[in-house]
């Protein structure tokens, strides 16, 4: 019987690892797919909550439909930025992106 | 009972295929680990009867996001060598936030009272309600969402096309 507590389970695993990717990642645009791995366990969360917690009403689905729209935006210009970067400077290492600290 | 062995599939399925994605040397063998991550994601959400997310998902994500990633990396070929680093020295520390945060979130799941939360489950598929809600209740939400695609889609063209003019 699939209870709660395996969707939160999966849903922590899934984010940590996501987090790492986030902490770690030299190349931004792994930095962006760990990102993704990111949302993806909030919405995995979101409705299993929104399935154990509050069956009639699925308020949970339709915000993983808004965070998924949101997360295709960030991803799309997180991409051209990078690509911006890598015109100008020739790389996309997140260590090496100081060109605003002073 | 099947539906069990059916998450500890896709389960597994997740939690391998993310590893190998943040850990993968070749950044492209790492946006198709993602690939694969999401497509087991869609799955889980099969298995909770979300039909129209598990659609939302591969169409979303695998159709658009990953694909729009490997585009980047093809059109940043040159710096992904063998030879180039893909990790920061910043490994240990990485390591000891995580055993903070996990401890952290796996303290409070622990704390939580779920059995008096637990309501039910609904076995039918809900995607007329959710058509339904998004444009009875949640319509503002639901056009802003399409203002902001458009404020992405055009704010993407402009930064990518601004380079090219200046030069």
């Amino acid at each position: 019987m699939l209870t709660l507590l395996h969707f939160i389970i999966l849903s922590i695993v899934l984010f940590f690892i996501g987090i790492f990717g986030v902490l770690t990642r030299r190349n931004a645009i792994g930095i962006l797919m760990s990102l993704e791995l990111i949302f993806n366990a909030v919405n995995i969360n979101m409705v299993a909550f929104s399935k154990f917690l509050t069956p009639q009403e699925i308020y949970g689905e339709i915000f993983t439909i808004f965070i998924i729209t949101v997360a295709a935006a960030e991803s799309v210009l997180g991409l051209a930025i990078i690509l911006a970067i890598y015109r100008s400077r020739q790389k996309i290492y997140a260590d090496e992106m100081n060109i605003m600290k002073w | 009972m099947t539906s069990l062995v059916f998450f500890y599939i896709f389960a597994v399925l997740i939690v391998i295929s993310a590893i190998f994605m943040v850990t993968s040397r070749n950044i492209y063998y790492s946006a198709l680990w993602l690939a694969l991550t999401l497509f087991a994601v869609a799955g889980i959400f099969v298995l909770l009867n979300a039909y129209f997310l598990a659609g939302i998902q591969v169409l979303i994500y695998i159709g658009a996001v990953v694909v729009l990633t490997i585009f980047v990396i093809n059109l940043t070929k040159e710096i992904e060598g063998k030879t180039e680093k893909q990790f920061n020295k910043q490994t240990i520390p990485a390591l000891l936030a995580l055993l903070t945060g996990i401890v952290l979130v796996v303290l409070a799941v622990l704390k939580t009272d779920w059995a008096s939360r637990i309501a039910g489950w609904t076995n039918y598929d809900e995607t007329a309600k959710i058509g339904n809600l998004l444009l009875n209740d949640f319509v503002i939400p639901f056009e802003a969402a399409s203002v902001l695609l458009l404020i992405a889609l055009i704010g993407a063209i402009a930064i990518v096309s601004l380079d090219k003019e200046n030069k």
